[in-house]
């Protein structure tokens, strides 16, 4: 089985996050970035089907030099090997861009799954998944949660709302995206990373798939992002630990829960 | 003024509410509206829809559709998009709509924007908006080209509660679909039921590590007599069960009191918590999105306030 799994790196959990100078991004120098977390938990879905038989793992990004870094993690996590897209036109790219860009990875090999994660953790967009099926014309299934492969199908289980689980049969060759909590991901092991180093990650640019800019022109873009609006809000409290907690208290008392 | 196709949604036989904040969406940017409706023996729901503002409905009424399926869905509202040449599609952002609305996008080489809470006229064009990174902050969008399809966060906007006569009209489908759907399955509920909680005091990533739900939550959690709960990466990373998660896939609660403690005030959990009685955010990052729905917040670090928060409740009661 030949299993690719679109990767994205996004400012790291931590990071402080500030609007940067134009007004339609965050600053993204001086922050560390790494990868999506539903992602990870998409990447482990495919480890783990290598780790029961045969199984070789792509991973595959779009994205500025720092993403090597990720890729790295992939690999020293137990994937095979990288590929790597990036073209200065790619800055501004939009979902279906990104998802074209990917089509035109994974037709240049025969993926008998394709992984992506539900969402990105920057833009919340959950697009690229969806898309990237349509156009490689596979059947997928949004925020999976279990998966079951058998005879060239996989049973699937998605996500919906109040705790409500839709189980299907999907035949491969289909695109998977990934919920969190769906596999408890691993971290690279020593061993791992050393042998990282030596695994093939390819590094293209658009004109090696096939595409140039104009193939890839956004057609949604961002105005401006700011600091949602404050409403009524919370009334923010100063003070010591134990100032603070003695003004809560004081709340807690007058709403008859003392 | 954009002619609108509303893509509408039925949930256990019924329309389901968003669909009609498609509809008070659709009508405030005051250009035409039609509707399209999927389903099996939705006849009733269809008319339903023509009446609440849904203007023409096409019905696609088939036993293929009785179930969601991406393909099937995708080829019958691309069907209703030739139909009609709408210049906005608006879908609900269900776990429905966001299988298919990016599916359709890629079909038809179309400008598309998930999840939005507000569109307006601006311009000649149209303005869309919504959150970014979980929250922390707001976007303002703009989609070239037409049709433009747009995936709207239920709850965002109120729906249309006008009474209008419409039509209906029937589409005839054929939906095909590769993927087989099998059952509906609903999770093990655990023992753990917070909906009747009078005080909630739950933990997020800001907690760390498993070990500190001990050490620091529930000295908290025990001292005010409460229940303890959750965010999902909590419960993802296996620290607590399924039955402490508290949002859209978790518990939805409604407490008198509920202590968010760590956790940044995601869409999804809020939906599980914003109508609890009383809300106190704990969040060193006083930009965290659960100040705005929060009555009383400090925004501080969380290993030094809680411990003196248990104290102080301990010392109250005497
Ligand atoms: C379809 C779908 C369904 C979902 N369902 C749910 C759901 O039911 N429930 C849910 O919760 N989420 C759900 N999510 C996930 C949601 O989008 C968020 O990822 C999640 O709510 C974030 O959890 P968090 O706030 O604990 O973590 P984070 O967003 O990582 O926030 C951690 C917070 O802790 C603060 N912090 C860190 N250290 C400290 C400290 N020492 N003192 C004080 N504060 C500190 C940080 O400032 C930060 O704001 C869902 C997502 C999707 C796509
Ligand atoms: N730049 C990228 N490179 C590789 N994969 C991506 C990229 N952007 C998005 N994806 C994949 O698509 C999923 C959904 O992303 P999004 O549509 O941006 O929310 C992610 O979880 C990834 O699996």
């Amino acid at each position: 089985m030949k299993i690719l799994v679109c990767l994205k790196q996004v400012p790291h959990k931590d990071a402080r996050l500030e609007i940067g100078s134009d007004g339609t991004w965050i600053k993204e120098d001086g922050i560390k970035f790494e990868i999506n977390d539903y992602d990870n938990y998409a990447l482990e879905e495919a480890l783990r089907l290598k780790d029961a038989g045969e199984a070789e793992v792509v991973v595959a990004t779009i994205g500025p030099d720092r993403v090597t870094q990720s890729l790295r993690t992939a690999l020293g996590m137990g994937a095979d090997r990288a590929i790597h897209v990036w073209d200065d036109s790619l800055a501004n790219a939009d979902s279906l861009g990104i998802a074209k860009v990917l089509a035109a990875v994974a037709k240049e090999e025969n993926f008998d799954v394709v992984f992506c994660g539900l969402m990105s953790d920057d833009s919340n967009y959950a697009m690229v998944g969806p898309m990237l099926a349509q156009l490689l014309d596979i059947p997928h299934v949004t925020a999976v949660v279990k998966t079951d492969f058998e005879n060239g199908a996989v049973k699937v289980e998605k996500e919906l709302e109040g705790g409500t689980l839709e189980v299907s049969q999907v035949p491969l060759p289909c695109l998977l995206a990934v919920q969190t909590g769906i596999n408890e991901v691993r971290y690279a092991s020593l061993k791992g990373i050393m042998q990282a180093k030596k695994k093939p990650l390819d590094k293209k640019a658009l004109s090696d798939i096939g595409l140039d800019g104009a193939a890839v022109a956004p057609k949604l873009s961002i105005e401006k992002i700011y600091t949602p609006p404050k409403g009524e809000g919370a009334n923010l409290l100063s003070g010591s630990a134990d100032e603070i907690a003695t003004q809560m208290v004081g709340k807690i008392k007058e709403l008859g829960l003392l | 003024m954009p002619k609108t196709l509303i893509v509408g949604e039925i949930q256990g036989g019924s329309l389901r509410e968003s669909t009609l904040e498609l509809v008070a969406l659709a009508r405030g940017l005051g250009g035409d509206v039609v509707s399209v409706l999927l389903g099996s023996g939705i006849g009733g729901t269809a008319e339903e829809l023509s009446n609440k503002g849904g203007g023409k409905v096409l019905a696609a009424d088939h036993a293929g559709l009785e179930q969601y399926s991406a393909d099937g869905y995708a080829s019958v509202i691309r069907q209703a998009i030739e139909q009609e040449s709408p210049d906005l599609i608006l879908i609900g952002n269900t776990p429905s709509g966001w299988d298919v609305a990016p599916k359709l996008a890629a079909a038809l080489d179309a400008g598309i924007i998930t999840d939005v809470f507000k569109i307006e006229e601006a311009g000649g064009d149209l303005l869309f908006t919504r959150r970014l990174f979980n929250g922390k902050f707001d976007g303002q969008f703009r989609v070239a080209g037409t049709p433009k399809i747009a995936t709207v966060q239920p709850g965002a906007i109120n729906a249309y509660e006008g009474s209008d006569a419409g039509s209906v009209e029937a589409l005839s489908a054929a939906p095909e679909s590769r993927t087989k759907f099998l059952e509906l399955r609903t999770a093990a509920a655990g023992g753990h039921d917070l909906t009747k909680a009078e005080i909630i005091v739950s933990g997020g990533r800001g907690l760390g590590k498993p070990e500190n739900f001990e050490a620091v939550l529930k000295p908290l959690v025990e001292a005010l007599g409460a229940q303890m709960g959750a965010s999902r990466p909590v419960v993802d990373a296996g620290w607590l069960p399924h039955e402490y998660q508290v949002g859209s896939s978790g518990q939805v609660v409604q407490p008198k009191l509920y202590i968010a403690v760590g956790i940044s005030g995601a869409i999804q959990h809020l939906v599980g918590m914003k109508n609890s009685n009383f809300i106190i955010a704990i969040n060193k990052d006083p930009d965290a999105p659960i100040f705005e729905v929060a009555d009383m917040g400090a925004a501080v670090d969380l290993f030094e306030l809680v411990p003196a928060l248990a104290k102080a409740v301990a010392a109250a009661k005497g």
